[in-house]
């Protein structure tokens, strides 16, 4: 049996008393990494509730940097929407609210 | 005797050498710790009172333009009427420590992206330091590059492009772990070159909010020159207007803060000549390299060069250039459209 809170839930709240309470006492470099801390919180908090982050995904990564070295338009071209899709998938995690397409 | 004493005495030394015999520098403050270099507030007293300053301390002098190039840049820039800092006293030697170190004047105003974005969200301020951004750069752009100090890092003139995809390439392939989005980008820019300028120019190359000095809509300096080069000049533009230096503010696509046409018109009436396709081609370019620059940050505190958590932070924003990358280079990217 686990005890509670459980991980994601004590992340959330470490990254809301680190927003509302930390950053306001602090300032200059401090706060910047205080602010960075509450932000890593909530990336690890969503990583969590994500489903399958592939562990084995570095080999493939490997092995299709070795591919795209040789440079084919067409298999670039082939690609780049598979690339997009594990890159969304990724934001999604550290930073949901870049998924719009910038003006 | 800690670092920030023989920082002390080393300044003092740097600064009673360039003329001022009873002057005594204090450090009052850290404006930035980086990998490159430390950015520290500090006073200098002498017979004449107290008057506040700013010291770099170069860290990391191998991919980076010295202090006495920088100086010398910055008194081009100063001539040719782009605000700058004025230079107080530089060495490549700080007596007693070794590293090189640049003195310039203090200059009042915002640095901080937040404050600058906040300031500049009211009252059209952010589209006049569009245009002040704009002129500053077509005047930068104007300087004859035969003045610019001939050891100055500079782009192939053959192929400045191809030269430019080969430095990302060898910075990839230093990575600890591969990354397939910036190889796509880097192939796409391989294929994808721009029409070279008319004349190359002297380029900041990290102009952007963040490294300018900003009033009410005014510009007030332009700092952080250390990736000064000689190159093609709509690299300044285009860097400017990536959508990672906007900070959240998506609406302003100029640093975040000003609209396109305010920065493109001004460039233009202060002598600078804007091309679309190198504009697109270096801010793809830049994204690709900032992309890089993060993930380098990453590996150093990975390798356990470095403790800071904003360095180790810095791993998981790189999927916000990724992204950006892969939406510059798709055809039906919307970050082209004018």
């Amino acid at each position: 049996m686990d005890d509670e809170p459980r991980p994601a839930v004590l992340l959330e709240a470490m990254a809301r008393t680190l927003a509302e309470e930390v950053v306001p006492a602090t300032e200059g470099s401090a706060q910047h990494s205080v602010r960075v801390v509450a932000n890593l919180c909530r990336i690890l908090a969503r990583e969590l509730a994500s489903p399958g982050t592939a562990h084995d995904d570095a080999s493939a990564a490997e092995l299709l940097d070795r591919r795209l070295r040789e440079s084919d338009a067409d298999f670039d071209e082939s690609i780049l929407p598979v690339l997009l899709a594990d890159v969304e998938r990724r934001l999604a995690i550290s930073k949901p609210s870049y998924l719009t397409e910038p003006s | 005797m800690s670092t920030a004493q023989a920082y002390e005495e080393a300044l003092t030394s740097l600064v009673v050498n360039s003329g001022r015999p009873s002057a005594e520098v204090t450090i009052v403050g850290t404006a930035s710790v980086g990998t490159q270099r430390t950015t520290l507030f500090i006073e200098i007293a002498d017979d004449a009172g107290v008057s506040r300053a700013v010291a770099q301390i170069s860290l990391d002098i191998i991919s980076s333009a010295l202090p006495t190039q920088e100086a010398a840049l910055l008194g081009l820039a100063a001539n040719r009427g782009v605000p700058v800092p004025r230079v107080l006293a530089v060495t490549d030697a700080l007596p007693g420590i070794g590293q090189p170190a640049l003195i310039t004047s203090h200059v009042d105003g915002l640095v901080v992206p937040r404050q600058i974005l906040r300031s500049h969200a009211e009252h059209g301020a952010g589209d006049r330091l569009a245009v002040a951004c704009g002129s500053a750069l077509g005047r930068l752009h104007g300087i004859d590059t035969r003045l610019v100090p001939s050891d100055l890092d500079r782009l192939s003139a053959d192929d400045p492009y191809l030269d430019y995809c080969q430095r990302l390439t060898a910075s990839l392939d230093e990575l600890p772990i591969p990354y397939p989005v910036i190889r796509l980008g880097i192939n796409w820019l391989a294929r994808n070159p721009p029409q070279p300028p008319a004349s190359e120019a002297l380029v900041h190359g990290d102009f952007r909010t963040g490294n300018i000095i900003v009033g009410e809509g005014r510009l007030e300096a332009v700092v952080d020159w250390e990736l000064a080069h000689v190159g093609d000049p709509m690299e300044d533009p285009a860097y400017l207007c990536m959508r990672t230096w906007r900070f959240g503010n998506d609406e302003h696509p100029c640093g975040g803060f000003g609209a396109l046409p305010a920065l493109r018109d001004a460039y233009e009436s202060c002598g600078g000549s804007w091309r679309d396709d190198a504009f697109h081609w270096w801010m793809t370019a830049r994204t690709a390299w900032w992309a890089i620059g993060l993930a380098r940050q990453a590996a150093a505190f990975c390798d356990g060069d470095t403790d800071s958590i904003v360095l180790a932070a810095s791993g998981r924003r790189v999927p916000e250039l990724e992204y950006d990358l892969l939406n510059l280079i798709s055809d039906d990217n919307p970050m082209t459209a004018r």
